[in-house]
């Protein structure tokens, strides 16, 4: 922490409407989970904190609009993004293809930099509330976890199923992320500022 | 302190039973009464050591001012050359030795003028992190006591194989052995220069004395061959005669870690060992304890030397232990905060700090010596004590700031007859004063967490010095990683909040914005009321969305489209629709609806989106006279949407009306009422309300009310002009862009109703008509003579049939007649 780099990473949250990405980021951000998430309508824009062993990483989220009518706004967020969190909810496959033609998206337009696209599965609040519990949500679900794992391992990204009702990996979704981002390349506007090579404080003596 | 020490077994037991977060109830109290910190660091010296210290004035961190003085300077200064600068940034960190400062870098001035530090920023917010971590430290940390024993010895170049017991293990019956043993030597060899500059010797002796030490503690008698029972040695360290050993107990050996050494020499020169400390510091389980043993400036009157000796061993003994130790013991929350941005750690960044050694100081001079003498023999010691120069200077604040120290009841320790337990008087000697040179002081970051159990002096007599001891019954922190991660998280959490608390939050009363049915030439506004909720100034402004280059679409105006807002205040934006002739054709052809998203973004914060939304009632203004033609219904009634209009209508141009209903009807109202009106299409406008009346006449199929003739005429030539303006379908009229509307009422009502169903010779007159109207002074534009005449020859494609559903539109012939005559 005292020597650790203090990593700047703007990070875009992209998905169909009522997949939970604000959920997510509201579990993350404030541990919080409200049952009745308003949609959003613009780009919430938070930051939190990832401590890591090595760094800390400090992330600039971005939770877009999933409403199609927003839908060619989106570029404004995920251009010179680090990280996208592509959010389908695993009891809805139109999601799921959405969130396929998201990562189409970003691999045809997004910043080169966009180095991970983690397609997180969501288990989407309303049917979490009505099912009350993981045996009756796994009868709702209609996203195999294979396939869509399959599908992210063919084009490199990163997969995970999360909750954020019942919080299940949303702290690891954000660590994992943290992980594989590029810490070892200075923010460019660190590097503006390099710091002085500390010099070897001679102890000063006759 | 009776009861069982805290021995290997013990330590087992202890740790195999549940965790007990919570601090003892009288803890916490102490945490509360106590503020965390402590004085500040002693006074570095920086002159020769042997000048008598002047008195300085207590330094403090700059203050907010100072600071930010010192930014701007340093903003300054960093214009200058880069070789300048790091020499003035050198010079800087000297004159602010002592001082621990946010930043070692100089600070940047960006293009805007802010001054800013990042490493500064850094640090800051990671002393804060530190702070909230240590405030919270109860949550994380299990308390355990134990015991730590310190023992110092100036032993005059002396020792063989005298027993040790009666020193290191002297309360052992009282308290148990103790969990750890740090004994400390000074004069291991004579300070002559052969020794002080060659280590040789002081080697041997180190090494004698540490095992003579191991030997001791793990005595037979002791361990009784339990090897938990025995002590291990972590770290000796020597400097010439100086020497510090730190031993601990077995089960203890696998939670130490991070030991390191460190030796200062501030003798001869201000450098040679002859003078100066050894120290060790380590972690045990998760406190730093931190011992240093020294030896200062000899002589009775050199009180000055002494605190300045000190405080050259205090600023110069670091210890580099790495960012890993540093990190993992900021996360512990047992660092000061002020140690970050380092990899090495000082003498105040530790949890507990024990400093011993023969300290040199004496009783006051104020006591002649041989009264000195007497009242330690007698072992009457209160004016002594009142007179101990360390006891002097402590209270000044001169040195061994922060420190503690145990009630002196033994018998001064210095100078002995060797081999005696004598003060040295004999005749051949100088006659000294005895004195309390050899002394323990320790320094707690949680006062709490150290008490004195004892201490004392052993009688061991081989030296001139008596050797003394203490044990204390110290708290050592044992971190329950789980819990300190969930604190951390916490607190970082904590610190996001705040941070996103601090971005600009505004509410709106409401983002999407219905105007309802919007009609044509209508300007209809709606508010939306921006209020700032956040705790910061907001500046909002309307952005494009995406590559675009306007806010938002033409037809569209927002008022005002940026502004600031200071926490609670709100003001109102204003989104206005007009439909002009431009958005009506384009309406009117579903080229265009009434739909558009606004991207309202807050600077440094977020983006809303404003979605606005209406109905077009659809008019014939704004529609060509080609599609007008087409429709025999209300053009209200008209769907907007081309398919539901193709399946209502057959769009076949041969079913069209020769000319648009609703331009019959004006033309016919105006004939019938308003010929007489005088300055017609003078140009005014007339009420528009009435106009808007007349409009929607004509959009609904809904018969005429009262009018004017003025409006009427007014919405004629509106509608002329409007489609006019967009299309060229009145080039096709006749009079379509005629100056004076006059003439285009008269021939409107000679063409049409002749073109409609006149017979070849109403053709003729109709046609010459129009030639004589087109002559008129308003119709010297030539192409529309040709025009006129080819429209006239080409006319009927229709019947009147087409418009006689209109009501109250029945074409009277005798109409024209007396157009004729006009």
């Amino acid at each position: 922490m005292s020597n650790s780099r203090v990593c700047h990473f703007k990070l875009v949250l992209l998905g169909d409407t009522a997949v939970g990405k604000s959920c997510l980021v509201v579990r993350f951000v404030r541990d919080e989970f409200f049952e009745f998430q308003e949609p959003t309508i613009g780009a919430a824009f938070l930051t939190q904190t990832v401590a890591l062993d090595d760094a800390t990483v400090k992330f600039e989220i971005w939770d877009t609009a999933g409403q199609e009518r927003y839908r060619s706004l989106a570029p404004m967020y995920y251009r010179g993004a680090a990280a996208a969190i592509i959010v389908y909810d695993i009891t809805n496959p139109d999601s799921f293809a959405g969130a396929k033609s998201w990562v189409k998206e970003l691999q045809r337009r997004g910043d080169q930099n966009v180095v991970i696209a983690m397609l997180t599965g969501s288990e989407s609040d309303l049917i979490t509330r009505q099912a009350g519990n993981k045996a009756d949500l796994e009868a709702r679900r209609k996203v195999d976890f294979n396939e869509a794992n399959d599908y992210a391992e063919e084009n490199g990204i990163l997969h995970m199923e999360t909750s954020a009702k019942n919080a299940n990996n949303v702290k690891s979704l954000f660590v994992e992320i943290a992980k594989k981002l590029p810490k070892a390349q200075q923010q460019p506007d660190r590097e503006a500022f390099p710091i002085l090579p500390q010099k070897q404080e001679s102890r000063s003596c006759c | 302190m009776n009861g069982p020490g805290w021995d290997g077994r013990q330590a087992q037991f202890q740790e195999s039973g549940a965790p007990n977060w919570a601090a003892p109830p009288g803890q916490h109290a102490q945490y509360q009464q106590t503020p965390p910190g402590r004085p500040g660091p002693p006074q570095p010296f920086v002159s020769n050591a042997m000048q008598p210290q002047q008195p300085q004035p207590q330094q403090r961190p700059p203050t907010g001012q100072q600071q930010q003085q010192q930014q701007q300077q340093q903003a300054s200064r960093a214009k200058l050359s880069q070789r300048k600068s790091t020499v003035q940034n050198l010079t800087r960190k000297q004159t602010n030795s002592g001082i621990i400062v946010a930043n070692r870098t100089l600070d940047e001035e960006t293009e805007d003028g802010r001054i800013r530090n990042r490493e500064a920023s850094t640090k800051i917010r990671d002393a804060w992190i530190y702070r909230q971590i240590r405030a919270r430290s109860d949550e994380f940390t299990q308390y355990k006591q134990g015991r730590v024993f310190i023992g110092t010895w100036n032993v005059n170049a002396k020792g063989k194989d005298e027993d040790l017991s009666s020193w290191l293990c002297a309360d052992w019956q009282t308290h148990g052995p103790p969990d750890v043993v740090v004994a400390g030597f000074q004069e291991m060899v004579d300070l002559n220069a052969v020794n002080v500059a060659v280590e040789n010797k002081s080697q041997q002796r180190s090494q004698f004395w540490v095992d003579r030490i191991a030997a001791t503690l793990n005595s037979r008698q002791n361990t009784l061959g339990d090897p938990m029972r025995t002590y291990v040695q972590l770290e000796a360290k020597y400097l010439v005669g100086l020497l510090v050993v730190v031993f601990v107990k077995a089960p203890h050996r696998s939670r130490v870690k991070y030991v390191h050494s460190n030796s200062v020499g501030v003798g001869v020169m201000g450098v040679m060992g002859n003078k100066g400390g050894v120290s060790v510091r380590l972690q045990f389980y998760d406190s730093t304890l931190c011992f240093i043993c020294t030896h200062l400036a000899a002589h009775r009157e050199n009180v000055a030397g002494r605190n300045a000796d000190f405080a050259n061993v205090y600023s110069k003994t670091s210890f580099d232990i790495g960012a890993e130790a540093v990190q993992e013991v900021i996360r512990l929350g047992s660092m000061s905060q002020w140690a970050t941005g380092a990899s090495s750690v000082g003498v105040s960044d530790h949890d507990q700090v024990f400093w011993f050694g023969d300290l040199n100081y004496r009783v006051d001079e104020s006591i002649p010596t041989e009264r000195v003498l007497e009242l330690s023999k007698r072992n009457v010691l209160d004016e002594l004590i009142e007179h101990d120069q360390l006891n002097i200077e402590r209270a000044q604040g001169r040195v061994f700031q922060g420190f503690d120290e145990g009630a002196l009841t033994f018998q001064p320790t210095y100078k002995y007859q060797p081999g005696t337990d004598l003060y040295e008087e004999r005749p051949d000697k100088k006659l000294r004063a005895p004195a309390w040179c050899d002394r323990i002081l320790w320094m707690a970051q949680e006062p709490g967490h150290v008490a004195q159990l004892n201490y004392t002096r052993s009688e061991v007599n081989f030296s001139d010095h008596k050797p003394v001891m203490s044990t204390f019954l110290v708290t050592i922190k044992d971190v329950i990683l789980e819990q300190r991660e969930h604190v951390y998280r916490e607190v970082m959490k904590l610190l996001d909040m705040y941070e996103n608390n601090s971005l600009p939050m505004v509410s709106l009363d409401r983002i999407n914005l219905n105007f309802g049915e919007v009609r044509y030439d209508q300007r209809v506004t709606l508010p939306i009321v921006i209020t700032n909720t956040g705790q910061v100034v907001a500046q909002f402004r309307l952005v494009p969305k995406g590559d675009d280059t306007d806010l938002c679409k033409p037809w569209l105006a927002v008022s005002p489209t940026y502004g600031m807002l200071i926490p609670g205040e709100r003001m109102e934006i204003e989104l206005t629709i007009t439909i002009d002739n431009v958005t009506a054709n384009k309406l009117n052809t579903s080229r265009e609806v009434l739909d558009d998203v606004l991207i309202l973004r807050l600077e440094n914060g977020r983006d809303y989106y404003l979605s606005v939304s209406g109905t077009y009632a659809r008019s014939c203004f704004g529609m060509s006279v080609e599609e007008l033609v087409l429709y025999t219904d209300p053009i209200r009634e008209v769907p907007l949407d081309p398919i539901e209009r193709a399946e209502k209508y057959d769009l076949n141009t041969k079913a069209a009306m020769c000319v648009p209903k609703e331009l019959w009807r004006i033309i016919d109202a105006i004939y019938e009422h308003g010929l007489d009106e005088r300055d017609l299409f003078s140009g005014t406008s007339g009420d528009p309300d009435e106009v808007y009346q007349i409009r929607e006449c004509l959009d609904t199929g809904a018969a005429f009310e009262d009018f004017s003739p003025h409006c009427a005429g007014g919405a004629l030539s509106e509608h002329g002009d409007r489609c006019a303006e967009h299309t060229d379908v009145y080039s096709q009229v006749p009079g379509g862009h005629a100056a004076d509307p006059i003439q285009r009422l008269h021939l409107r009502h000679i063409i049409l109703p002749r073109g409609s169903h006149s017979s070849p010779d109403e053709q003729v007159v109709a046609r010459e008509d129009c030639k004589d109207i087109v002559q008129l002074p308003g119709f010297k534009l030539p192409e529309f003579r040709g025009g006129v005449s080819e429209l006239v020859e080409s006319t009927p494609r229709q019947h009147a049939a087409t418009l006689s559903p209109l009501p109250g539109d029945e074409l009277d012939l005798s109409r024209l007649h007396r157009l004729d005559r006009m």
